[in-house]
């Protein structure tokens, strides 16, 4: 009895992991298709199938990598410094996420500017989510 | 560029290419913490992250085989050109150059 509910849920997390592994395959296929047209060569399936196998993996690297960041900043929310300390090794990449970071806070204010003086000017209190708040997704 | 009421209006990052709720999936199957959250900025930047990462692979890979001159990208290629990228966890983010493509 004990191993068929054991059982079952190991299957349940392959499975999940498997459509996972699906989404990403799809994801790093239109990737991959893009840069096939923009450099005039074709990818094989085969290798499409290995960057998507070689992505999937690096995700866990970068996952425990960013958790351990946070913990270490007694935080269980990580953020975008946490990020930029994964990207910290390559300078052309580490200034790159920098400057998207700091497109995206400005993006942030300036909505937040709009929504505040939008929301004033209609007399209305709006609540809305923060774009810099706390994301919790159901496994 | 952006602007106009209501929602939409241009996001700095292009991370319609990685959706961010497989990104977020992707993280939260491997935290040990079932504490452990991704802000919603810190999830963005890594679709971004991960977009660069594949785009990497896929144009390394490409120069590898015109190196080759070769007329399609096969796994070989890929082999060859990622230990640059992912030789040991993190080599991915080590500084400097692309290296030349292997003979």
């Amino acid at each position: 009895m004990m191993e068929e509910e054991e059982g079952t849920e190991e299957q349940q997390r392959f499975s999940y992991q498997q459509r996972l592994k699906a989404a990403v395959h799809y994801t790093v296929g239109r990737l991959c298709e893009e840069v096939a047209s923009d450099k005039e060569m074709p990818f094989s399936k085969q290798t499409i199938a290995a960057i998507s196998e070689v992505t999937f993996r690096q995700c866990e690297n970068f996952a425990k990598d960013l958790e351990m960041f946070a913990r270490h900043a007694k935080r269980s929310t990580i953020n975008t410094e946490d990020v930029k300390l994964l990207a910290r090794r390559s300078n052309s990449l580490l200034k790159y996420i920098t400057e998207i970071n700091e497109d995206l806070a400005q993006f942030n204010l300036e909505r937040k500017a709009k929504k505040k003086k939008k929301s004033e000017d209609e007399n209305k209190n709006s609540v809305e989510p923060g774009e810099a708040g706390v994301v919790e997704i159901e496994n | 560029g952006g602007g106009g009421g209501g929602g939409g209006g241009q996001r700095p990052t292009d991370t319609r290419s990685v959706p961010q709720g497989l990104v977020s999936k992707l993280l939260h199957l491997h935290f040990k913490d079932g504490k452990t959250k991704v802000s919603g900025d810190a999830l963005q930047l890594m679709a971004e992250l991960l977009k660069i990462f594949v785009v990497e692979a896929a144009i390394r890979s490409v120069r590898q085989a015109q190196a080759e001159d070769l007329a399609c990208v096969d796994v070989e290629q890929l082999e060859k050109a990622l230990p640059q990228l992912v030789g040991v966890p993190g080599d991915f983010l080590r500084g400097g150059r692309p290296a030349p493509p292997t003979r």
